[in-house]
């Protein structure tokens, strides 16, 4: 007879914690972005004026 | 995004320093800073802003094309001990996210290249990402010894984008630049492949030591170290760089042959450290930033 393989018990502080570090990460970097296309298009505006 | 490593009946998200890891940062640096002296060394003026979002560009690229390699190679990685322990095959990751992650990457920096620089970077660009995993990694690398030489082409690329956006034109000194990056590669990787031969080997890779053997791979080392070392000299007589870049590269190629030699007239026995190889690769990796430090120094400096 085999046994089923036991499932690791669900982790929802690590689970809370990857889920936090990810919407930061993703949080900056959209208002890096930001930033770096307003200046790009300031820098633009610059060389066709 | 996408979710990874299934745990109990939920998923966790991946970590995103495994999805940072998929771009391969060390590569990266060097593709950074070649790509940043091919825009330096350009004889025009670019705004600094457009100059980092360029720059920037060609990093995402070369991290996309990174992610899409490590995806395409995941099997073969779990195979050698060097890349054991990458995102993919550790499983710390899964395909489907870092597929989703390469492309999303991919598409990204040719729409920011296109938006800070102009389109003939932005198609150089795309050549280059298509290139490294079409043509090098899903093409040649798994069928041919001959992989690094043509595949370098791949890595060659940044100073010519480099430069392509910051002037919208290709000019003789990035090609040689270019051709040096080209020449350089072979007896770069091939030192590294003497030296984890068994790696290869294990994973079924053709790498030049793998199927030629190790006497042909160290004289093709020193033939390559030769033509390179003509290559990158070559700009200083044609006028397109000064003395400081012209004495800096005769005197590291030079070196870069002596070191060649070692490794292209010597023989491994049982059990050695191959220490002639680990240097070589090590100074190869040190010759091609400082080579291409004196381009610029030599534009800015002595301009």
């Amino acid at each position: 007879m085999t046994e089923e393989p036991t499932k690791p018990p669900f982790d929802e502080a690590e689970y809370r914690r990857r889920q936090r570090s990810r919407a930061n990460l993703m949080a900056w970097l959209l208002g890096a972005l930001a930033i770096l296309f307003f200046l790009i298009t300031i820098a633009k505006m610059q060389i066709f004026q | 995004m996408a979710q990874s490593l299934t745990h109990g009946e939920m998923t966790l998200p991946a970590d995103w320093r495994d999805l940072f890891a998929l771009t391969k940062p060390r590569v990266m640096s060097l593709v950074v800073f070649t790509a940043l002296c091919g825009l330096l060394a350009a004889p025009v003026s670019v705004s600094p802003v457009l100059g980092f979002a360029s720059i920037l560009a060609i990093a995402l690229g070369a991290g996309a094309s990174g992610a899409l390699n490590q995806w395409y190679e995941a099997g073969l990685d779990a195979k050698m001990k060097r890349t054991a322990n990458r995102p993919l095959p550790a499983g710390r990751l899964d395909p489907q996210t870092a597929l989703q992650f390469g492309v999303g990457l991919a598409a990204f920096s040719l729409f920011l290249m296109l938006f800070a620089s102009n389109w003939q970077a932005t198609l150089l660009l795309a050549a280059s990402i298509l290139f490294y995993v079409f043509v090098y990694t899903m093409w040649l690398k798994p069928r041919t010894p001959q992989n690094i030489v043509i595949g370098g082409a791949a890595g060659a690329f940044p100073p010519l984008i480099g430069w392509v956006a910051a002037t919208g034109s290709v000019a003789p000194l990035p090609v040689l630049l270019f051709l040096l990056i080209f020449l350089w590669t072979p007896p770069h990787f091939w030192a590294l492949a003497l030296f984890v031969r068994s790696d290869y080997a294990a994973a079924g890779i053709p790498m030049m030591p793998v199927v030629a053997g190790e006497r042909a791979t160290r004289r093709q080392v020193l033939l390559y170290a030769i033509i390179m070392a003509g290559a990158a000299i070559a700009p200083w007589p044609l006028g397109y760089t000064g003395a400081l870049y012209g004495w800096t590269s005769a005197i590291l190629s030079a070196l870069f042959v002596l070191l060649s030699l070692r490794v292209g007239t010597r023989q491994s026995a049982e059990g050695d450290l191959m220490l002639p190889e680990k240097r070589l690769f090590a100074f190869s990796i040190a010759y091609l930033f400082i080579l291409f430090g004196a381009v610029v120094a030599d534009r800015w400096v002595l301009a």
